[in-house]
């Protein structure tokens, strides 16, 4: 299952949903969504939302055993 | 995104079935003649018939003006992502980035196993047995309703969601 820290680096930069969203070019409800993971995103939205919470894809998200 | 035209689009054509049913009692006339055994019995009705076509049509009509004004509004809001009314695509579907339409399309997929097994058996029932001319045209009615009814509350449980 894929794990994220989307919802806590966001806190930490003080972005709202909404905000972060504008800034990869997608709506809130879809960070909505990955922050819940109720959806994987792909590569390119991965890349986007490191480079903006500033930190490397691996740390933002992982894989944990199920 | 509940002001969002997409989101609300599956209720209009819930509304537009409903009024299609009742339409369909005037074209199938399935009231006129009902015959009992032995004394034979005869009910014409084509009176409540073609008040009920007339009434369906009146309300057709209201709708349809209704929607279109709403449509228009919807559009002059959002130039960006105008929706036409004589759109082949279904127009409920929110595909404006990768997280939408992923919830699009598991929407769809619901919809799918319901119209894969809904069709099939209507199809076998009316095979089976002698229904009426109404009871079929409802029966379809009844699967295009629940096909929007479905697609709706599954969109709307994920918005919800991520509302929360």
């Amino acid at each position: 299952m894929l794990r994220n820290r989307v919802k806590e680096l966001r806190a930490r930069y003080g972005y709202t949903q909404s905000e972060l969203g504008k800034q990869v070019d997608v709506t809130r409800q879809t960070i909505a969504f990955i922050e819940k993971g109720e959806f994987s995103p792909s590569i390119t939205l991965s890349l986007k939302l490191a480079k903006v919470l500033q930190v490397e894809v691996g740390d933002l998200f992982w894989l944990e055993e199920e | 995104m509940k002001q969002d035209f997409r989101m609300t689009y599956p209720l209009w054509n819930m509304a537009f079935i409903l009024i299609l049913a009742v339409m369909a009692v005037g074209f199938t006339s399935s009231f006129v003649n009902v015959t009992k055994t032995e004394a034979s019995l005869s009910i014409e009705a084509q009176a409540l018939e073609g008040f009920l076509t007339f009434a369906a049509l009146i309300a057709y009509l209201v709708l349809i003006t209704i929607y279109l004004f709403a449509l228009q509004s919807y559009n002059r809001k959002n130039p960006g992502k105008k929706i036409s009314p004589f759109s082949m695509r279904p127009p409920e579907y929110m595909e404006q980035d990768e997280g939408m339409t992923f919830i699009t399309r598991k929407a769809v997929q619901k919809v799918y196993t319901f119209i894969t097994w809904t069709l099939p058996f209507f199809a076998l029932i009316v095979m089976l047995f002698p229904i009426p001319r109404l009871f079929i045209v409802w029966g379809i009615l009844a699967v295009a309703f629940g096909q929007n009814l479905i697609y709706y509350m599954e969109m709307r449980r994920h918005l919800k969601e991520a509302a929360e």
